[in-house]
């Protein structure tokens, strides 16, 4: 039984290529066989995010056009041994890729994978939609801003009028701090917007951009909060029921387990 | 989403029991039931009035020739008596709209309201401006809206 699940969020910069590399390195580090599908055709990031830019020879654009055989535009990921990544073209758009071609490359993969992740780009254009025909299940991303949780209303609209029902939600980038003092939406204003499902808040984290930009993935980071978070996500993706972290580490306890490395 | 429906149910055979001519001037067929909530981008353009049950979004547009009710948050642009009807009104469990407007008058909440409203509120034109009131379930007339 393989899963199909695409992660959209309307709005671009509020993680989406973030978090589809690591649900994958997270799912692939617990042994499953995981692919990545970049569909941001003409924009494509997951490569880089990946650091695996560099062992591109075949892309998506040239396994629908029949240029190369599915297997030969796979690329292994260099830490995970069960991650493949199948990367988006650079030097074309979004055109060159139709939903009827996505359905049927989705379900090729899904034979040979037990996930089939699948990064869409921003916006809710061709792109999106091709990024949508062949999945099974949704991830909206969101950040806690009223123009990305107004995005995300709409995407997941959309997604319902495409028969991807219960998406679930991933607030991504939360800072405690400012909920605590009002300054930022909250998860409960966001959940009272979006009516969805839960499956993860992941914090604002430095590491995040660190490791984003030296091509890792900070789902391995054993001690940073924001990985902790992914590892959450991707054990209630495999269908475990896991408590909601605690955010809040302002108060004394919260600085003593973080001095003692419990988080 | 324009929704169109029709009003012609099949003739029976037998003859049917009239209603007395008081309550048929009570009754209101011209609505339609909107059994979820309305997200950002969905708008609904009716002939008639408008039920809701579910919030309607920031984004999503509601235009009506009738009354538009919510039976949720009402978070979105609304407008009732859209051709003209200035007997129109707007009612929610939660009015928070971003922008709502009766007949041709256009009304938005003011920029320093923070707090919602806690309990069902309707809107409606009474001399000549938007008013709105928290909801009763019935005027000393008997009348809903």
């Amino acid at each position: 039984m393989s899963e199909i699940i695409v992660v959209t969020s309307g709005k671009g910069g509020v993680g989406k290529t973030t978090t589809t590399a690591n649900i994958g390195a997270g799912l692939a580090a617990l042994g499953h066989k995981v692919v990545l599908v970049d569909a941001d055709i003409g924009l494509r990031n997951l490569d880089v995010v990946l650091g695996l830019e560099n062992r591109i020879v075949y892309d998506i654009t040239d396994v629908t056009e029949g240029h190369c055989r599915l297997r030969q535009a796979l690329i292994k990921d260099k830490r995970y041994e069960g991650l493949f990544l199948l990367p988006a073209a650079q030097t074309k758009d979004k055109t060159a890729v139709n939903p009827e071609q996505m359905k049927k490359l989705c379900g090729e993969l899904a034979a040979e994978f037990e996930y089939v992740i699948i990064d869409c780009p921003a916006g809710i254009e061709q792109g999106f939609r091709n990024a949508i025909a062949g999945a099974q299940k949704a991830i909206v991303v969101t950040t806690p801003e009223v123009a990305a949780v107004r995005d995300a209303d709409r995407v997941i609209g959309l997604l319902e009028a495409a028969e991807l029902r219960n998406p679930a939600l991933i607030i991504n980038r939360i800072r405690p701090k400012m909920v605590r003092h009002g300054d930022m939406m909250g998860i409960e204003d966001i959940i009272d917007i979006l009516a969805v499902d839960l499956l993860g808040v992941v914090p604002e984290d430095e590491l995040v951009v660190i490791s984003t930009n030296r091509g890792e993935t900070v789902v391995s980071d054993e001690r940073s909060r924001s990985g902790q978070a992914y590892r959450n996500i991707v054990r209630r993706i495999k269908g475990e029921a896991v408590p909601m972290m605690n955010l809040d580490d302002s108060g004394f306890l919260g600085r003593l387990r973080r001095i003692i490395g419990l988080k | 989403m324009a929704t169109e429906i029709k009003n012609s149910p099949p003739e029976p055979w037998f003859k049917k029991a009239r209603r007395p001519k008081e309550i048929d001037e009570m009754i209101d067929e011209n609505t339609i039931l909107v059994r979820r909530t309305l997200r950002s981008g969905q708008k609904i353009h009716f002939d008639g009035n408008v039920v809701v049950v579910g919030d309607v979004n920031p984004g999503a547009e509601i235009v009506a020739s009738g009354h538009i009710i919510v039976l949720g948050a009402l978070r979105g642009v609304v407008h009732a008596g859209a051709s003209g009807d200035e007997q129109a009104a707007v009612l929610a469990f939660r009015l928070q709209p971003t922008q709502l407007r009766i007949a041709n008058h256009i009304t938005r909440p003011p920029d320093d309201e923070i707090t919602g409203p806690e309990q069902p509120e309707i809107a409606r034109i009474k001399d000549n401006m938007v008013t709105i009131e928290v909801f009763q379930s019935s005027d000393r007339y008997g009348n809903l809206i």
